[in-house]
C-alpha cells in the first residue's frame, strides 16, 4: 500500500506544510497588524468558495478571485485619507460571509457544509490539494525571501521607503496579495477559523520570545508546524474535530509563550523589549 | 561646482494645488539651510519634493544639478522618529544597514565594505554599543542618532532632516550636532527643518523662513529680524532683554 492512501499521513503532511505557510506569512501579518484584514479575507473568500463549487470551477480559483477583490479594495482604501480601513473591512468580512451563507442556501445538498468551511477538514485532504500547499508554500517562501528588505523598510519606516525611492503603495499590494494567496490555500483544506488561528497565534507567541526577524520566523514556523502535528494528535486520541484540535493548540502555546516570557527575567540585551535602557 | 540645491520661484503641492510658494534657494556643497516656520507651514512639503515625492508645479528646481526625483539616490533622508514603528524587531545595526540598500541592491547580500560603513556610521554617532539592541529599546534621541548614522551610511551628498532635534535630550543634541558639523565640513549639503530658531541660528549658513510661501531668505543675523518673523508666523514676536525672541502663535 503506498504511504500517502493512509489518510492520516496525508493530514500530517498537509499539516507540516500548512504550518510552514501560516508561520512565514504569520510573521508579516503580526508585524503589520493585518490580522483583521487576514480574517476578512478568510470569510471573503467564502462566497468565491461557493460559487466556484456551484459554476463548477475549481474552488481555489473562486476564492482566489475573492480574496484578490478584497485585498485590492482594501489596498485601495488604505491609500485614501480619512478612509477609515477597519470599517471597511469589518464590512467587507460580514458580507463575504453572509455572502457565502446565502450562495449555500440555494443548494439543495451542497457538498461543503458551513462546519467544514469553518473548522476544515484536514483528514480528508487529496494528494492533490498536498500539491496545491506545497506550491504555494515555494511560491510564498521566494516572494518574501526577495521582497525581504523592501517589506521591513516599507513596514518599519514608511517615509524613509519612499524616499529611498520605493513605492509603498505598490509593496503593501504585494504583501496583501501573498497573505490572500496563503489565506485561500489554507481554507478549502484546514477552515477559516484553522487558517487564521495558525497564521496569527504562532506569529505572535514568536514575538514574545525573540526581537530577532530571523529568529522570530523560524520560531513561527516552529510553533504553527508542532500546533499542526500536536493538534492532529489530540484529535485522534481524544476524537475531537482535527481543525478545532489545532487551534487550540496553537492558542495553547500563544497563552504559554505569554506566561513564560512574563515569568522570566530580563534577558540578553535588546531581547523583547524589556532591556533597561542606559540615559544616553 | 555644481550647486546642491537651486530653487527659483518654486511652487510645490499635491494635485495641482499648491502648499507652498516663491520658494528662492540656492545652497552649495558643505552649506547648511535651516527651513523655519510654524507647524502645517510646509517644511515637511519643501523636504519631499527636494526628494522628487511631491511635484514641483511652477518654476525651476535642480538637486545636485539633477531633476530632484533622479537625485534621490545621492540624498540622504532623516524622518521624523515618530514616523517609525518603534515595536518593529529590528536592530541598531540593522536600521544603519537600510542607508546601505541603495548601493547594495534590494536582494544582494550586503559586503564587508557595507558593514564597515555601518560601524562607522555607529561609531560617529556614538552609538556603537547599542548595535545589537532594538531600535525600539532606545530613547527618542538616540533613536535619531540611529536614523542620522543611517543617513550617513548611504554617503550622502547632500542630507534632509525633518525636525531633527524634536524630543531630543541634550546629550543627544551635541552629539548630532558635531556629526552634522563633520558633515558640512566634508562638502555634505544640509536641509534641516526646524521650529527652534536657536538651531538655525547656530548651525545654518542660510535660513528659509516658510509659511504658505517663502517670507525671508538669506543669512541669519539677517533674516531672522522681528519684523519677518511677524510676517512669517502671522502672529506676535516677543523680544528678551538678552537678544532672545520669543514667538506667540496665533
Amino acid at each position: 500500500m503506498n504511504w500517502w492512501d493512509d489518510a492520516l499521513h496525508r493530514a500530517t503532511a498537509e499539516v507540516i506544510l500548512v504550518g510552514a505557510l501560516a508561520g512565514l506569512i504569520g510573521v508579516q501579518v503580526v508585524l503589520r497588524r493585518l490580522s483583521f484584514f487576514t480574517m476578512a479575507l478568510t470569510h471573503a473568500t467564502f462566497p468565491g468558495v461557493v460559487a466556484a463549487s456551484i459554476i463548477g470551477v475549481n474552488i481555489l480559483v473562486g476564492g482566489a478571485v475573492a480574496g484578490a477583490a478584497v485585498a485590492l479594495g482594501v489596498a485601495a482604501l488604505t491609500r485614501r485619507r480619512g478612509q477609515d480601513a477597519a470599517a471597511a473591512t469589518g464590512v467587507v468580512l460580514s458580507a463575504g460571509f453572509a455572502l457565502g451563507a446565502a450562495l449555500v442556501a440555494t443548494q439543495s445538498g451542497f457538498s461543503r457544509d458551513l462546519s467544514s468551511f469553518l473548522v476544515g477538514s484536514v483528514l480528508t485532504v487529496t494528494v492533490q490539494d498536498l500539491v496545491t500547499t506545497l506550491v504555494a508554500l515555494v511560491v510564498v517562501g521566494l516572494v518574501l525571501s526577495v521582497s525581504a528588505r523592501p517589506l521591513l523598510l516599507v513596514g518599519f519606516d514608511r517615509a524613509g521607503a519612499r524616499a529611498a525611492g520605493l513605492s509603498t503603495g505598490a509593496w503593501d499590494l504585494v504583501l496583501l496579495l501573498t497573505i490572500e494567496v496563503v489565506v485561500v490555500t489554507l481554507v478549502p483544506a484546514a477552515g477559516t477559523i484553522l487558517a487564521l488561528s495558525l497564521i496569527v497565534a504562532p506569529a505572535a507567541a514568536a514575538r514574545l520570545w525573540t526581537d530577532r526577524l530571523p529568529v522570530m520566523s523560524v520560531l513561527a514556523v516552529v510553533f504553527a508546524v508542532g500546533s499542526g502535528l500536536a493538534g492532529l494528535w489530540a484529535s485522534g486520541r481524544f476524537d475531537i474535530a482535527a481543525g478545532a484540535g489545532i487551534s487550540l493548540t496553537a492558542t495553547a502555546v500563544l497563552l504559554l509563550s505569554w506566561l513564560l516570557t512574563r515569568l522570566r527575567p530580563a534577558v540578553s540585551p535588546g531581547a523583547a523589549g524589556r532591556t533597561e535602557v542606559a540615559p544616553a | 561646482m555644481t550647486p546642491a540645491l537651486t530653487y527659483s520661484a518654486v511652487s510645490v503641492g499635491y494635485q495641482g494645488t499648491p502648499v507652498l510658494t516663491h520658494v528662492d534657494l540656492e545652497l552649495a556643497p558643505g552649506q547648511t539651510v535651516a527651513l523655519v516656520g510654524p507647524n502645517g507651514a510646509g517644511k515637511s512639503t519643501l523636504i519631499k519634493s527636494i526628494l522628487g515625492l511631491v511635484p514641483v508645479l511652477a518654476g525651476a528646481a535642480t538637486v545636485l544639478g539633477d531633476h530632484p526625483a533622479a537625485a534621490r539616490g545621492r540624498a540622504g533622508y532623516v524622518p521624523q522618529t515618530d514616523t517609525l514603528d518603534a515595536d518593529f524587531p529590528v536592530s541598531v545595526r540593522q536600521v544603519v544597514m537600510m542607508g546601505r540598500y541603495r548601493r547594495i541592491g534590494w536582494w544582494r547580500p550586503a559586503g564587508k565594505d557595507d558593514r564597515r560603513a555601518v560601524s562607522e556610521a555607529l561609531d560617529r554617532v556614538g552609538l556603537a554599543g547599542r548595535a545589537g539592541h532594538r531600535f525600539g529599546t532606545l530613547s527618542g534621541g538616540q533613536r535619531q542618532r540611529v536614523l542620522l548614522a543611517r543617513a550617513i551610511a548611504s554617503e550622502p551628498r547632500l542630507l534632509l532632516l525633518d525636525e531633527p532635534f524634536n524630543g531630543v535630550d541634550a546629550v543627544s543634541q551635541d552629539a548630532i550636532v558635531r556629526v552634522l558639523r563633520d558633515l558640512t565640513g566634508s562638502g555634505t549639503a544640509l536641509v534641516i527643518s526646524t521650529h527652534d530658531l536657536q538651531v538655525a541660528r547656530d548651525l545654518a549658513d542660510l535660513v528659509c523662513l516658510i509659511n504658505g510661501r517663502q517670507w525671508a531668505a538669506g543669512p541669519p543675523a539677517a533674516t531672522l529680524t522681528e519684523q519677518n518673523l511677524r510676517r512669517t508666523y502671522g502672529g506676535s514676536t516677543i523680544s528678551l532683554a538678552d537678544g532672545r525672541m520669543v514667538l506667540v502663535e496665533p
